[in-house]
């Protein structure tokens, strides 16, 4: 896969299993360095798989995608903290360390650990849009917008 | 003789105690030196922003996370309670004895725990003062509610203080006549008007007395619409010259729901604001200097100085010592460092109280699930109260409380948003629209009240010193031995039925009663576990009183046994009351700057009497 067909796949799954669009994920500024991010942690060879997973099923229907992702990914005791692991740094900007049990078998991922990539990580967290809300710290909704009836925008 | 004194006042703290202190006195032409242990990395918008990022990048956001404390100034940290399973907990900066866990911590960087404070500034009830006479417990203060009055207005004209004084008149809380707050309250949040619909006037009964509830907004120092020709003040921009450079960011409150631990935009106030409005002739800052003894004369009375340890570098602790010499002398580095510094320079008072008395609001979380979206995570971190069981009969048997009511969702009890996205993908493992969906339906309903539970006096719990254990750079660390008592642990157990008691009527589904092993300390009454959190709300480790066998300082925080030494700060109080100390401490620091500049006056009548109150508070001097 090239560089940039790679990070594409990445973007493309990103938004799958985050129920983001791509451009909301690619809105983020933050596509290459989780990527990095996770191939730090996995290696790019287990980033590769867990790409090739999703890109062969790329071309089917969204519930046929679900299903596959659900056998081929989530369902994979090698692939499926990593990829759990992806839809949590996108909603809340945290790398969660991988699972003691994932460790133990598959690792040792040498960069794991719970950490926040970058602070911008924090501030883009996809969650915050998704609840009406913001992330406390940054990107406020301004004076007296709390008082009002919440609203959650659908797209 | 010895040479003349350097200052006319040396304050030991950049808090707001010291910041106001120095504010008064330099404008009345005092010569003033505030020695402040933490780094001056928070006057500018430079400085301010990387400690903004330092918390964007911490993956655990506790109070502290912005802050991080130089080598040399060590603080408490919420994640030090757990490292130590058992007693003596000796793995942060405090040594606890318990036998229950010290939960609150503070800052040691240039303005202090305002850095991070949430802004509540409630004033102490009348009765508050007046403990011992009215329900026989503790002590009654050695000054009353109508002492303090004028000065809480001046603290929330310097501060600048956000409410209407019609919501604030409740259980015997006087106003004068005409007086309003600098700034219209700060709108409630759609969480507050909708609760308040559901629940304002029910009743609960409290022993024999049934009460009527009321969500009530409560007084915050958050910038909100100013009333007449009040500036509201906001962020500082102070440039390496020391002078500030105009900024018009936070002047309202935006809403970023992150009071503690960073307002990014200043909107809340810190003590750093007045300490920039201190008159720039008459004062000289000296950050990175650590206290370490207060050196007496001959006389073994008076203060003769202040020995220091200056360092350069926060990630180092090569430091030279100086000592710096006044004629009064302030210390105003927290309930706990105060009393840390006296024990560790041997001077305990006569009433040997230094250090002793030490209180805390121990608090409760109950959290639950509104029937509908009521927007959490949105606002400022919190906007309105329950203050209706602040005063009663009941005081004779059990504690006081009041409630806090989050805009925050669960963030404070268990973590949420991030422990609600981990359990959603981990446990129920969701993903894609299902995990959406499943968020925008729990998150924006979650609901928390905080119950901030009073304390009484109690001599056995205490700040004591041990030079066998010492910091990085020498000074011995704080021992801590604490207990909740009986009287707080009943006024805990009345405070969580009325919780339940308002969720029930609201309709609010209640989360927290069968939560286990939360990461709070924990401690057991008749059977029951209680986990309970620390407010931040340090007090009475010196305390005043109106004679030197029972109290360490007298009614304006002047030490009995040194008469040129002043303790300031919640360190002084002598009871606890339900409110957040911080308006009441500030009040408390005015009227002692007062009386200082009397006091000077009279020796040196060319000093400028004190500033009448002043409704207005000037714009920092952009230089």
């Amino acid at each position: 896969m090239s560089v940039s067909r790679r990070l594409e796949t990445f973007v493309a799954f990103s938004a799958e299993v985050t129920a983001f669009t791509p451009t909301e994920v690619w809105g983020t500024g933050l596509t290459q360095r989780y990527l990095d991010t996770v191939d730090g942690v996995v290696g790019t060879a287990m980033t590769d798989a867990l790409l090739n997973a999703f890109d062969r099923i790329t071309t089917q229907s969204a519930g046929e995608r679900t299903a596959k992702l659900r056998q081929t990914v989530f369902g994979c005791e090698q692939l499926g903290p990593v990829a759990r692991a992806v839809v949590k740094l996108w909603y809340i900007g945290t790398w969660y360390a991988l699972p003691a049990a994932w460790q133990e078998r598959f690792g040792p991922a040498a960069q794991d650990g719970t950490f926040v990539p970058t602070p911008d990580a924090y501030v883009e967290g996809l969650l915050w849009s998704a609840i009406g809300a913001h992330p406390p710290g940054a990107k406020a909704q301004g004076f007296g917008s709390w008082q009002f009836p919440p609203g959650i925008p659908k797209f | 003789m010895s040479e003349p004194a350097q200052y006319d006042v040396v304050i030991v703290g950049a808090g707001i105690a010291g910041a106001l202190v120095a504010k008064r006195l330099t404008t009345a032409g005092l010569k003033v030196l505030v020695l402040e242990a933490g780094p001056d990395t928070t006057r500018s918008i430079a400085d301010y922003t990387s400690h903004l990022e330092t918390f964007y990048a911490a993956s655990a956001k506790g109070a502290e996370s912005p802050w991080p404390p130089a080598e040399a100034a060590p603080q408490p940290d919420g994640g030090d309670l757990f490292k130590d399973k058992s007693l003596p907990a000796n793995s942060g900066y405090f040594i606890q004895n318990g036998p229950h866990l010290y939960g609150s911590t503070y800052t040691r960087t240039l303005g202090g725990s305002t850095l991070h404070w949430l802004g509540v500034s409630l004033r102490m009830l009348p009765e508050d003062f007046e403990m011992g006479s009215r329900f026989g417990l503790a002590r009654d203060w050695p000054i009353r509610y109508d002492m303090l009055s004028p000065y809480y207005e001046q603290a929330e004209h310097e501060m600048g203080v956000s409410a209407d004084v019609v919501d604030q008149r409740y259980l015997g809380l006087r106003f004068s006549e005409s007086y309003d707050y600098p700034m219209h309250r700060v709108p409630p949040s759609y969480s507050d008007r909708v609760l308040g619909a559901a629940v304002n006037g029910m009743r609960v009964m409290v022993g024999e007395d049934s009460v009527s509830v009321q969500v009530r907004s409560y007084p915050a120092a958050r910038n909100s619409i100013p009333r007449g020709s009040y500036q509201p003040v906001g962020a500082l921009d102070v440039d390496a010259d020391g002078n500030a450079r105009r900024s018009f960011l936070g002047e309202r409150c935006e809403g970023n729901t992150a009071c503690t631990p960073i307002c990014p935009v200043q909107a809340k106030y810190n003590a750093n604001k007045s300490l920039a409005q201190a008159d720039r002739r008459h004062l000289t800052l000296r950050a990175q200097a650590v206290a370490s003894d207060i050196l007496i004369d001959k006389s073994g009375h008076a203060v003769s100085g202040i020995r220091y340890k200056r360092y350069d570098d926060p990630g180092s602790i090569q430091h030279t010592e100086e000592i710096a010499t006044g004629r009064i002398y302030i210390l105003a580095a927290h309930a706990v460092e105060n009393a840390r510094l006296m024990l560790v320079s041997g001077l305990q008072s006569q009433s040997k109280k230094v250090g002793c008395g030490l209180m805390d609001h121990p608090a409760l979380y109950v959290w639950g699930l509104a029937p509908f979206n009521v927007g959490s995570f949105r606002g400022p971190q919190s906007s309105s109260g329950i203050e209706d069981f602040r005063a009663g009969r009941f005081r004779t048997r059990h504690a006081a409380f009041r409630f806090d009511i989050g805009n925050d969702g669960w963030h404070a009890t268990t973590g949420a948003p991030d422990a609600t996205v981990n359990d959603a993908v981990l446990k129920q493992k969701l993903v894609g629209q299902r995990l959406r969906s499943h968020l925008e339906d729990q998150l924006p309903r979650q609901v928390r009240f905080s119950l901030a539970v009073e304390q009484l006096p109690n001599l056995k719990n205490r700040v004591t010193v041990d030079p066998s254990n010492r910091d990085k750079l020498g000074n011995p660390r704080p021992v801590i031995d604490y207990e909740i008592d009986d009287y707080t642990f009943k006024g805990m157990i009345a405070a969580r039925k009325v919780a339940l008691a308002v969720f029930r009527q609201a309709g609010i589904t209640d989360c927290s009663s069968n939560a286990v092993e939360l990461p709070f300390p924990v401690a057991e009454y008749e059977g029951e576990k209680f986990y309970y959190h620390g407010m931040g709300h340090c007090a009475g480790t010196h305390a005043m009183g109106d004679n030197a066998e029972t109290s360490v300082v007298d009614e304006y925080q002047r030490s009995w046994e040194h008469p040129n030494l002043y303790l300031i700060g919640s360190g002084s109080f002598t009871t606890m009351g339900t409110s957040n100390p911080t308006l009441t401490l500030a009040a408390l620091a005015l009227r002692t700057a007062d009386h200082i500049i009397a006091r000077m006056r009279k020796h040196n009548p060319g000093i400028e009497p004190g500033p009448r109150r002043r409704k207005e508070t000037q714009r920092v001097n952009p230089g």
